[in-house]
């Protein structure tokens, strides 16, 4: 904070910005980092005449148009609509004028306030800091390259902190401006529907009428932001924009882009991460129909056709050898044992210390009854429903790419470093994501596209198989989780110890600071393994989810309590979360009495910021599983788009079940087994549980995530259903694994 | 600050993963076959008989099914030998209990009924695509396929 | 040359006959609302309507539909783009996430009420379950179907 304290002298008058643009719109910024007001974007997002733009998140034209323009991609979570509905409800805009743009891939847009939330989560800051902790948040972002929509993060940064602040500033000078002209005092004047009125004088106009005067009018220092009883569109379930174009084959994906002389390419990688192509055979894929070239490049084959499925064909002709590697000989039991070595290496005090507080040792030790446990998962595809692709363009020291992808800037800066092409000549367009879940975020397509471009000169459409999209993913690491607890002779929870592989993202995943246990100690060790992690909806929650929400569950029975209850104690003295449990165990009806053979399960993970408890039913009369109802209490704080919000809890639903009962991936002989839906099955709607949810708007200034919290307490909440209604404790997924009969 | 310090991991995962690009290898081998836009390669001659033409037809059922002796079982069994064989006999794949406890013999005839609509003739069988509704491709599929099996 | 008729109109591609009818769509015809999803008809996002029965478009040869009409998804909608029933239902029931399966989850949806004006949720669960949706719109999709059918008991707030 040294550096922030010595600039101090900054205000937030210094990072808003507003200028002119053609016809006389009104375009207003968040100049996050102060003395940076630029026209540098205004080739980028303002295309008329003379239009300038200043970090512009809001844009107000001469037909009264308002435009949102959202640093964030949009892949099913719903991100335009609502951004776009907390800049519209600042500024009183009429809904049904509002329109959306999608920020391009440029500095300007870095999400500071994600390297925040990133960094820094629960920093405090005194007002008069704000922006210069914003300021320093934005260089690093810079530095870092992140333009991203993960973690998240979405509404409760960049919405939060910049496109309330740019509506709420916006309006104030659009009402400044027609003080001004009809000379009246500001307080006279109100907004609504994207008009400005004036009740006394029955004088009202258009916000267009006043924006090119409402540029001139001098910056607010510090515009008022509406408190939740004046909301008009937050807290609204409005329907989203994206929908109907999804809804008629109209919406652009990144595998729909279309060029003039765009050719098509099939890929296969090395089966084993880091193995070379040494050699093809191409004899027959030479004389099939539609091919144009045959490639190696090195770590993976390529066949250029004039259609794609000409390009698979010949490809699935081509006989490749590879290198040999230290992965070769890799079986996943090989590598669980592996897991069970390191860790009973690291005994009771090894390992990387995560958390401690007491001693653990002691009042284990001590406690009147001990218990144990270790689980395992295995790892996870993300299995978007569209195949990663991308399609690039490489010709006279221009670099064009089509794709979509959670990190537009990092995109155009990857296709950058990959042809040697300067910056400022590569354009990176981004589409709609056909899901993304985190596996987005990588840029290997980005790289294998433009490297492929390359060498063939014109554009080419890269797309992967199902088969490469499985095996070539970045997945969620398999881990091995171990627990000790201690309960006193009463029943109480007096130390918690675990050890567990790997450390991925968000650092609090495997911690419980939300439950009162005296004694806990949480470690971890870091395994080698040669498959690629990568981000994978909720991270590392999804797996520290199960465990932890497991062995609570084995605690309160061991303590010969029920889950619900044992949680209770756990909570005591945090009426938020609380509440929350509380909520999913009243939905459920937890005290009623279901039919033999039938189970209910709870589970309790805050994660992402938002607080989530939910309560399974589960029916295990027939051969497997049968998960019936999901019953879901979240806090988010402040539900910005209710009917989004459940819907990325119904969706967390079905994909946290998916991984549950079916997701597997495993290694043999260094490579993965799994190939396409058939051995990588996701959830269909015959095996879709009904999902009752209820917001509970707990905090409105604090807000949480929606897009992963609801997954982390599904695969305990189930398992531990299976254990109410059979005994049997799960502690391996998937369900699939496990014998029921 | 001690926030900062110690949630820097994260961070430097992704800048890690973003800035670990080497200079981007060019193809260790660059086959061309044609340019763009210039006349594709005449066709090899193409034979006119049953064998022939089933082999092109099979080109709809190779993305689930291989057919070369010892080939493996993929998203559809390996369909070597299948004529004469009973249904749910290639070994190592996951059949439907529809297919397995059909009792059919894979004559051509029966093959022949099956692939003109697989679920009318095997309801709950798995196999969801590769309905051949022209007589004439569906026994030059067979042909192909015993002909293959016979070599 | 192969003659096509693709949502009510002639079309002439010169392609070769055992191209999944997906590849000719997408790519000879550049109508891209029809998607890849698996290769191998286990997802379905690919259907599309051959003489109005759903088909996994990536598993069948185009010479399938010679002298057939097929219809995608861009097909659906009256020619002033007013919705039809089905897709309307999935705009108010809000069902689209990311949206990629949905054509063909609108597809499957569309020739099922064809068939059966009124299915209850087993039929529908049954005749929906070859489609995969990642993002598991399925509770929405069981709504829009009964809301397009007529027989949902409440529609809720747009």
């Amino acid at each position: 904070m040294a550096e922030a304290k010595k600039k101090k002298s900054w205000t937030r008058r210094a990072f808003i910005g507003a200028g002119v643009a053609a016809g006389g719109a009104l375009v207003v910024g968040i100049a996050v980092r102060p003395g940076n007001p630029t026209d540098r974007l205004s080739p980028l997002v303002a295309k008329g005449e003379g239009e300038k733009l200043i970090n512009a998140w809001v844009k107000i034209d001469a037909d009264n148009i308002v435009t949102a323009i959202v640093p964030h991609v949009e892949m099913g979570q719903g991100i335009f609509t609502s951004l776009a509905q907390m800049l519209a409800d600042e500024l009183d805009a009429d809904w049904s004028k509002v329109r959306i743009l999608e920020a391009p891939a440029d500095a300007k847009y870095s999400s500071s306030h994600i390297g925040r939330e990133f960094l820094a989560p629960n920093l405090e800051v005194p007002e008069i800091l704000e922006p210069t902790v914003s300021g320093s948040f934005l260089s690093l972002a810079t530095a870092m390259t992140l333009q991203i929509t993960g973690g998240s993060y979405s509404i409760r940064g960049t919405g939060q902190r910049a496109m309330r602040t740019a509506g709420a500033a916006a309006r104030e000078m659009l009402v400044a401006a027609a003080a001004s002209e009809w000379n009246v005092p500001v307080g006279e004047l109100r907004t609504e529907n994207s008009m400005i009125l004036h009740d006394k004088s029955s004088k009202s106009a258009t916000f267009a009428s006043f924006a090119a005067a409402a540029a001139e009018q001098s910056l607010p220092a510090k515009p008022k932001l509406k408190s939740p009883k004046d909301y008009k569109l937050m807290g609204k379930a409005i329907a989203r924009t994206d929908i109907p174009e999804k809804s008629n084959g109209s919406a652009i994906f990144g595998i729909d882009a279309d060029l003039p002389g765009m050719k098509y390419a099939a890929v296969k990688a090395a089966p084993v991460v880091g193995a070379t192509v040494e050699a093809i055979d191409a004899a027959a894929a030479k004389t099939m129909p539609g091919v144009l070239q045959i490639l190696n490049m090195g770590d993976f084959v390529a066949v250029v056709a004039d259609g794609y499925w000409q390009a698979e064909q010949a490809l699935a002709t081509i006989q490749a050898t590879y290198s040999k590697t230290e992965g070769d000989g890799l079986d996943q039991d090989a590598l669980f044992t592996r897991y069970a070595t390191m860790l009973d290496e690291a005994g009771d005090t090894d390992g990387d210390v995560e958390t401690e507080e007491g001693d653990v040792g002691e009042a284990f030790a001590s406690a009147a009854t001990k218990v144990e446990a270790e689980y395992k998962v295995p790892f996870l595809a993300h299995a978007t429903m569209e195949p990663m692709n991308c399609t690039a363009w490489v010709r006279d020291g221009k670099c064009d790419v089509w794709s979509g992808t959670q990190s537009p800037l990092m995109a155009r800066k990857t296709a950058a470093e990959t042809t040697g092409i300067d910056i400022d000549n590569v354009a990176y367009h981004n589409a709609y994501l056909g899901g993304g879940f985190g596996r987005r975020s990588e840029m290997d397509v980005i790289i294998m596209s433009t490297r492929i471009a390359m060498a063939t000169k014109y554009p080419v459409k890269m797309i992967w198989s199902r088969e490469e999209d499985t095996m070539q993913d970045h997945y969620r690491p398999s881990a091995t989780s171990r627990f000790q607890g201690g309960l006193d002779k009463d029943g109480k929870a007096v130390s918690w110890s675990n050890i567990h592989t790997h450390l991925f993202d968000p650092q609090e995943a495997p911690t419980v600071p939300y439950y009162n246990i005296a004694n806990h100690k949480i470690r971890k060790i870091d395994v080698p393994t040669h498959l690629r992690f990568g981000p994978w909806r909720s991270v590392d929650h999804s797996q520290h989810g199960y465990f932890i929400e497991s062995f609570v569950d084995e605690m309160a029975h061991a303590a010969g309590k029920d889950g619900y209850a044992f949680r209770r104690e756990l909570l005591a003295g945090s009426p938020r979360h609380l509440k929350v449990l509380d909520t999913a165990a009243k939905m459920s009806g937890w005290d009623k009495p279901l039919p033999e053979g039938h189970g209910r399960g709870i589970a309790f993970v805050p994660s992402f910021g938002t607080i989530v408890a939910e309560v399974a039913e589960v029916d295990m009369t027939g051969k497997k599983p049968k998960v019936t109802t999901v019953y879901v209490a979240a806090d988010p704080g402040f539900a910005v788009n209710p009917d989004g919000f459940a819907a990325q809890m119904e969706s967390s639903v079905a994909y946290g079940l998916t991984a549950a009962l079916y997701g597997e991936i495993s290694v043999k002989d260094g490579a993965v087994q799994q190939s396409n839906f058939h051995d990588y099955p996701i959830l269909r709607i015959n095996e879709m549980p009904d999902v009752v949810v209820e917001i509970i708007n707990g905090d409105h200034k604090r807000l949480g995530g929606a897009g992963e919290p609801g997954l982390p307490p599904l695969a305990p909440a189930v398992t531990n259903a299976i254990f109410a209604a059979t005994g049997n404790r799960v502690r391996e997924l998937p369900l699939s694994k496990v014998n029921f009969a | 600050m001690r926030a900062m310090l110690r949630a820097s991991a994260p961070i430097l995962v992704i800048a890690l993963a973003a800035c670990g690009t080497d200079p981007a290898p060019e193809p260790t081998e660059q086959i061309v076959v044609r340019e763009p836009g210039a006349a594709a390669v005449p066709a090899v001659e193409t034979e006119d008989s049953l064998i022939a033409i089933g082999k092109a037809a099979f080109n709809t059922c190779i993305a689930c099914h291989g057919i070369e002796k010892g080939g493996a079982n993929k998203v559809g069994p390996n369909l070597y030998g299948i004529i004469g064989q009973a249904a749910g006999a290639a070994q190592g794949f996951g059949y439907s209990e529809a297919l397995t406890s059909s009792g059919i013999t894979w004559t051509k005839e029966e093959l022949d009924r099956y692939i003109a609509n697989p679920a009318a003739k095997v309801p709950g069988t798995t196999m969801m695509a590769g309905a051949i509704t022209d007589a004439g491709r569906r026994e030059a599929i067979i042909a192909y396929i015993d002909e293959v099996s016979a070599n | 040359m192969i003659t096509l008729n693709v949502n009510g109109q002639a079309k002439e591609v010169d392609v070769d006959p055992a191209t999944p009818i997906l590849w000719v769509v997408r790519e000879n015809l550049k109508m891209t609302g029809t998607k890849f999803g698996c290769g191998v008809a286990l997802c379905g996002a690919c259907t599309v309507h051959v003489d109005g029965k759903p088909v996994r478009s990536c598993s069948t040869p185009v010479s399938e539909a010679d002298g057939k009409a097929i219809t995608t998804i861009e097909g659906l909608a009256e020619e002033d783009g007013t919705f039809s029933k089905v897709q309307q239902a999935w705009v108010d029931e809000q069902v689209a996430q990311c949206g990629y399966c949905q054509s063909g989850q609108i597809m499957t949806a569309t020739a099922l009420l064809k068939n059966n004006p009124n299915p209850s949720d087993e039929q529908i669960d049954a005749a929906m379950a070859g489609n995969i949706c990642r993002c598991g719109t399925y509770v929405r999709i069981r709504k829009a179907i009964k809301v397009a059918a007529g027989n949902a008991t409440e529609t809720q707030e747009a």
